[in-house]
């Protein structure tokens, strides 16, 4: 058998024949049906390379600036563009702005993403920034308005992009979820997945032979580079990641877009299209790989826990994701991308025209990106609070066959807004709380079967605090019993518990223009 | 199939208007959207009729002094903001909003009962519903 890893073509060979104009190069795309109908020896032989391309949301994205000096100068120590604050802790007039930083008037409407697409299209942006004034840079405020023309650099520096693939997500609670991963409809109601599958850069050279610092690539329409492995990088599982750089003044918005994911936050659509060189078999093969075999997990979102210990529902292929319907058992669920695929495939064909034109040319990478590594979660020092720690635990409950006036009087007593309803196992089986009970007395019920609330929100003594919070501030509830895994009430916790107890705890709002009120 | 508003003033809005022109035309009207309160209600339903048998169930709302206002558009797309992501695909109950051949969004408006959840799960915002004073 032939040695897969035998060097077919070098760099400088590919880069002599797009000089001469007689390189061939197809995108991913045709390259599968190439090898489909000819076999992969041909289709190496042949082929020099094969372009890809991706659009997606990218979170860790960037762009580093030079604003230049005013007269008299200014050492900004706060900055903001379109109200959305640049990160400032570098020299006097360089700042970072990430594309999920929101503005702080139109909050998750209007973000990072959004003033670099302003920018890329031409459009002014306001700029303002404070200090507190030195000898040598006397100002303490500027307001004025630029435009990308306007400032020295701007240099888009993405941190992650590009991920090789990415889990698929889907809700089993029975409420919609506003995720990252876009609208997650209750019971198992939709699935959403990101990525290319077979036009996905890392993805067609998942062994990183020809990948790494140095390779030039399509970044937002214009010439980028990759400049290293991005952040949470884990090729040992399949899931490679990009760190990208390129100018900013040279890229087109139909290629970077400002997004906002409901209740979630913003973020920017990056357009990457990364040339495959067909050095060897072994990477012909691999550019030739398809939908059907690439494969990712299905999460369910509904467990809010660390991405990676989210249940997983199942392993599905690109293609069965792509197909529109996933069966769950005999269940069949719409599932939709939240890249583009029609841009992807675009952006190969930009890429390949390029190529095909001579306007670019293959660099050698200086380093491959790393083929091992694995993601490490984040460690919490000392134990943080649970349900268990603060709940109370001699919980009054109440009978269904129960007077509702004698429960009242229960309530009064002992100062209490929450009556877990228990059957004669301790089981729960509903909760009344003192509205139960002031609206049933209006309303001349008896007993307190007929009144309480038969779907009851609990906690575990283990969850989190912060997630049990949530969990009551989706609800609009006050408290939640506590049950163990035989639904036995042990205990209960209120919000009154939380802010009593957990000092300096934070509860995050939704929908507010105020995030951490 | 027409979609309609009906706006109730607050000396209609406790009056049970829709159930007893369902009743008597037994026609059926299926409420896309309501928002009633004490002072008034405000209707978004499509009626299952055409013609005159749909002239005859309007001009009962309006003989019991419920305003009538025709719907023309559902959802308005700004195709230039659209990326043909797909976040709204999957969300869509009743398919019309899906992928055509080319992966390009398309939209089948005959199918839309303006359920608007494709409204936020928009990324771009390229999704409103006009007349709704929704994003």
């Amino acid at each position: 058998m032939r040695d897969e890893g035998e060097r077919l073509r070098a760099i400088d060979e590919i880069n002599e024949k797009i000089k001469r104009g007689d390189a061939v190069v197809l995108t991913a795309e045709e390259m599968i049906k190439l090898v489909e109908s000819s076999g992969l020896e041909v289709a190496a032989k042949e082929v020099d390379v094969v372009t890809t391309g991706t659009f997606g949301a990218m979170c860790s994205s960037g762009v580093f600036l030079n604003l230049g000096h005013s007269n008299p100068p200014i050492k900004m120590v706060r900055c903001w563009l379109n109200d959305v604050p640049v990160y400032k802790g570098l020299a006097a007039v360089d700042g970072y702005l990430g594309a999920t930083a929101m503005s702080e008037t139109r909050g998750f409407e209007y973000g990072g993403g959004h003033v670099i697409e302003d920018l890329v299209s031409g459009k002014e942006v306001i700029l303002r920034a404070e200090s507190y004034g030195t000898d040598c840079y006397p100002r303490k405020y500027i307001e004025t308005a630029i435009t990308l023309e306007d400032i020295n650099q701007a240099v888009l520096v993405n941190p992650r992009n590009c991920y090789q693939r990415y889990d698929a997500a889907t809700n089993s609670s029975d409420r919609v979820l506003y995720t990252y991963m876009g609208t997650l409809l209750p019971n198992y109601g939709n699935i959403t997945f990101s990525g290319a599958g077979q036009l996905n850069p890392l993805c067609k050279d998942p062994n990183y032979e020809t990948i790494g610092l140095g390779t030039r690539i399509f970044l937002g329409g214009g010439i980028g580079y990759i400049i290293g492995e991005g952040t949470q990088h884990s090729p040992g599982a399949g899931y490679g990641t990009l760190m990208v750089k390129g100018d900013l003044k040279k890229m087109n918005s139909r290629y970077l877009r400002g997004a906002s994911f409901h209740k979630y936050g913003t973020t920017l659509y990056v357009g990457i299209g990364v040339p495959i060189p067909i050095v060897n078999i072994r990477v012909a093969r691999t550019a030739a790989l398809r939908d059907d075999e690439i494969f990712v997990n299905i999460r369910d979102y509904a467990i809010p826990s660390r991405p990676d210990l989210r249940p997983i529902v199942k392993r599905v292929s690109y293609a069965e994701l792509r197909s529109g319907k996933v069966y769950l058992g005999d269940k069949g669920i719409q599932s939709s991308s939240l890249s583009s695929y029609k841009v992807a495939r675009e952006i190969a064909e930009v890429l390949k025209k390029w190529i095909l034109e001579g306007i670019f040319f293959l660099t050698e990478p200086i380093e491959t990106l790393p083929r091992e590594g694995e993601l490490k979660p984040l460690k919490v020092k000392g134990r943080e609070l649970t349900v268990g720690d603060i709940m109370r635990r001699n919980v009054i409950t109440a009978k269904p066959d129960e007077d509702i006036r004698d429960v009242a009087i229960k309530l009064v007593e002992k100062g209490i807004d929450h009556l877990p309803v228990v059957d004669d196992e301790g089981k729960l089986i509903g909760i009344v709380t003192s509205w139960d009970l002031a609206k049933a007395i209006a309303r001349g019920k008896r007993r307190v079967e007929e009144i309480m609330t038969r779907k009851v929100i609990t906690a575990f003594e283990n969850e989190s605090i912060d997630v049990v919070a949530r969990r009551m501030a989706q609800y609009n509830i006050s408290g939640v019993p506590v049950v163990n895994r035989m639904n036995h009430v042990i205990g209960i916790i209120t919000t009154n518990d939380i802010s009593g107890k957990v000092i300096g705890g934070k509860v995050y709002g939704e929908g507010k223009t105020d995030l951490f009120s | 199939m027409v979609r309609v508003r009906l706006i109730y003033s607050h000396e209609v809005v406790d009056k049970p208007i829709l159930a007893s022109i369902i009743l008597r035309t037994g026609v059926p009207v299926n409420i896309l959207e309501a928002k009633v309160n004490a002072q008034k209600g405000e209707l978004i339903v499509s009626i299952s009729a055409a013609g005159d048998k749909l002239r005859e169930i309007l001009d009962l709302f309006r003989e019991e002094g419920v305003q009538v206002q025709e719907i023309a558009e559902t959802l308005r797309i700004d195709w230039d903001r659209c990326v043909a992501c797909g976040a709204c695909v999957s969300p869509c109950p009743t398919g019309a909003l899906k992928f055509g051949e080319d992966w390009t969004l398309e939209y089948d408006e005959s199918k839309c009962i303006v359920c608007k959840i494709c409204v936020t799960a928009c990324p771009l915002r390229a999704i409103s519903v006009p007349g709704t004073g929704e994003i």
